[in-house]
């Protein structure tokens, strides 16, 4: 009989599952149970009671009074597969009349799974050890990261941050640095700064993963060594800013970092950025894009850290383009389905929820599914090719670099 | 995670010598229940309603049981929640720091906003009126309806049994016409309705949402038999004519319409009922930590401190 270790659950977790009132709302909504599948298990509601079956199976008064009762490995294994099954979208939290704090609580669910030995999955020990081993998830050579921008050869001068100091440090992120389809988006963040005249630099080489594959799945205890290397990093090229343009690494360094230690600079994303730039008038979006675009929340940008109008001020600020809300926006934005290592473990899933998102676009007619996070660009984007849509992905600063090409 | 913030304890807590032993929490419960037992067994009730001294004895027995199962079934389900991580000791010593912790933001210049949090988020439920008006108001009826019967007991069993505050006692007195008869019925009644409301939801409409259990039916139904069965004993007091009930029956006006409808001989029964209502609330009380129902004491501290937690983040 295996006696399950609670005491990596967090008290409001344990509290949580007592608060659960049933009422059954985040199972309407729920990317992954809810609708993908309509199985009660992988819902914010059948996991949180599953798991507080197990632990008053164990050590609720029955237990106490009479004993633990075992739990099969079967119903261990399967309860594992569900947790991993979520994208932590936080769309149950956004529902929620109980006020779970939800996106907390399924993050400490894999700890919890984790310091029992089920979890993290096998996919994800892949990429775990691919960050241990390259500190990447790519599996690719450190000596290629700053690779994304060759392309922009003297166009920009992208600054070493470790060598000169630069006021702002433009974290780029491992997605946007290895992943030859999505480099594009560090290129035109790279040349937005750059006509903004910020000065600017990166870590280059040194730059390390930010970690967060590792948090959502559960790592947070083999993560320390990482985040505080990379505090270190940020201590030494000692920005006034910290600017990332993926909304993972966004949400990472500023939740998660400071519970490791004291970032030396605030962090930005650079929606936030960018849209105070524009506001300031260092930034003139002048060229008109003549196309109807409708603009994807990014789960880590929007549900987590609740930066919904800063993108949509730099749609606004574009001339000619015409901008269309899909039905779900905003706090209630369907997710992409890559979060959460979902895309990783389960990348049919990850797509048939892409695909649902896909079609939310397609229903409000636009050309364009605009976004600004480098895992919810790849997953939509290849979800756009399976569902034989014509619809272009396109990212945020990719479509704000079009608007500034006009002389100035 | 607020509950690791200093709101309520305090960050980097040390197994220290000075934290409190996990044993007080056991002598602060037993020092509790049997303050209360000794309270419930030694008021007068000269007032209560009902003529057989062995009954009310009974009644108040079950209740000091109840009651301390239900301290001890509260103790428990929050010596779970302090087996989670963070911080240090014993389960016991955890929720004693934490009560402490939790007192203390009570009485610190956190309490306005923790106040309009826990009125607006966890009582009014703000959340749940924009998701669904119907539910909400059903809910806020059970709850208002609840609340109210609650502090209506405490309220007027200290005018009668401690003050023997007359307009309380009295047939005619104003305060028992609107307190005793008018308040407890309209209490009564936002509970039926908003019971009423919630069954008609889960077992005739039955949203795609809803999985209904046996821990549901039990719940409802153990509320709703505890409320029809308090009308139904004012209709039989109201037939029999009982001391209070003689006159002036129009402010008990949902008992009076139930006493249209059970036999005017019913008044005879009306100890033997009154004995069943009041074990069957107290059994109520008793079955709280271990049901469904649970959720109303754990939901609104969820409620409350996520509340908290983003308005002092949007502030920062």
């Amino acid at each position: 009989m295996k006696r399950l270790d609670i005491s990596k659950l967090d008290v409001a977790a344990l509290l949580g599952t007592d608060a659960c009132v049933r009422c059954g709302e985040c199972t309407l909504t729920c990317p992954t149970g809810g609708e993908a599948q309509d199985v009660e298990l992988i819902t914010p509601r059948g996991k949180l009671l599953r798991m507080r079956d197990f632990v008053k199976r164990q050590y609720g008064l029955r237990a106490r009074l009479f004993g633990p009762k075992g739990i099969e490995d079967d119903e261990l294994e399967e309860f594992s597969r569900r947790v991993y099954e979520c994208t932590i979208c936080g769309q149950c939290k956004v529902v929620c009349p109980a006020g779970l704090d939800t996106i907390g609580f399924w993050e400490n669910m894999r700890e919890f799974l984790v310091a029992n030995d089920l979890g993290p999955l096998p996919p994800h020990q892949q990429i775990v050890k691919s960050i241990e081993n390259y500190d990447n998830p790519w599996m690719q050579p450190r000596t290629q990261r700053p690779g994304w921008s060759k392309r922009l050869g003297k166009e920009v001068v992208i600054g070493d941050s470790l060598k000169e100091r630069h006021e702002v440090l433009y974290f780029v992120g491992c997605t946007a640095a290895y992943d030859p389809n999505i480099r594009a988006m560090a290129e035109y963040t790279a040349r937005v700064l750059a006509r903004a005249g910020v000065d600017f630099g990166t870590l280059g080489n040194d730059e390390g993963c930010c970690g967060s594959t590792m948090m959502r799945t559960g790592l947070s205890d083999s993560t320390k060594g990482m985040v505080l290397r990379n505090i270190e990093r940020f201590e030494k090229a000692a920005p006034a800013l910290i600017v990332t343009s993926c909304a993972g690494c966004y949400k990472t360094i500023r939740q998660d970092y400071p519970k490791y230690g004291k970032l030396p600079a605030p962090v930005r994303h650079i929606t936030e950025f960018v849209g105070d730039l524009i506001e300031s008038g260092k930034l003139v979006p002048e060229a008109r894009v003549d196309r109807t675009v409708t603009f994807h929340d990014p789960c880590h940008l929007g549900r987590h850290n609740g930066l919904y109008d800063q993108p949509r001020s730099i749609l606004e600020a574009i001339p000619g383009l015409r901008i269309v809300e899909m039905e779900r926006n905003r706090d209630d934005a369907r997710c992409c389905g890559a979060g959460g290592g979902v895309k990783t473990a389960f990348p049919e899933l990850a797509n048939d929820i892409s695909e649902l998102r896909v079609a939310d676009a397609e229903s409000v007619g636009c050309e364009v599914l605009c976004t600004s996070c480098p895992f919810c660009y790849q997953s939509l984007k290849s979800a756009i090719a399976s569902s034989g849509s014509e619809m272009e992905m396109v990212d945020l600063m990719e479509l704000l670099w079009q608007s500034l090409q006009a002389p100035r | 995670m607020i509950l690791y913030e200093p709101i309520m304890i305090p960050s980097g807590m040390k197994d220290s010598l000075g934290r409190p032993s996990g044993s007080l929490l056991y002598i602060a419960l037993a020092v509790l229940i049997s303050a209360f037992t000794a309270a419930v067994l030694l008021l007068p009730y000269d007032t209560v309603y009902i003529q057989e001294e062995t009954y009310l004895l009974w009644f108040l027995v079950v209740m000091s049981v109840c009651f301390a199962v239900f301290l001890l079934g509260m103790t428990a389900n929050a010596l779970l929640w302090m087996r989670g991580k963070g911080l240090a000791g014993t389960p016991e010593a955890r929720l004693l720091l934490l009560v402490s912790r939790a007192v203390r933001t009570v009485f610190s210049r956190r309490l306005p906003g923790l106040l309009r949090t826990f009125l607006k988020e966890a009582m009014y439920t703000s959340k749940l009126r924009t998701l669904s008006r119907s539910r909400w108001l059903a809910h806020l009826l059970i709850l208002g309806g609840f609340a109210a019967m609650l502090v209506l007991d405490v309220v007027v069993t200290i005018c009668l049994d401690v003050f023997h505050w007359s307009p309380m006692i009295d047939s005619d007195g104003w305060a028992k016409l609107l307190m005793r008869d008018l308040a407890f019925d309209i209490a009564g009644l936002m509970m039926l309705v908003g019971l009423c409301m919630a069954i008609v939801r889960r077992l005739v409409l039955r949203p795609r949402q809803l999985a209904t259990e046996l821990a549901d039916v039990a719940s409802l139904s153990f509320l709703l038999i505890i409320v029809v069965g308090g009308f139904v004993l004012e209709g039989m007091g109201i037939d029999g004519a009982i001391p209070g009930h003689e006159s002036e029956n129009a402010y008990s006006f949902v008992g009076l319409a139930f006493s249209y409808v059970t036999p005017d001989s019913a008044g005879q029964y009306y100890d033997e009922a009154w004995l069943l209502h009041g074990v069957l609330s107290a059994l109520f009380v008793a079955y709280i930590p271990f049901s469904k129902l649970f959720h109303m004491i754990a939901a609104p501290i969820t409620i409350t401190l996520e509340g908290l937690a983003t308005r002092e983040a949007g502030r920062r």
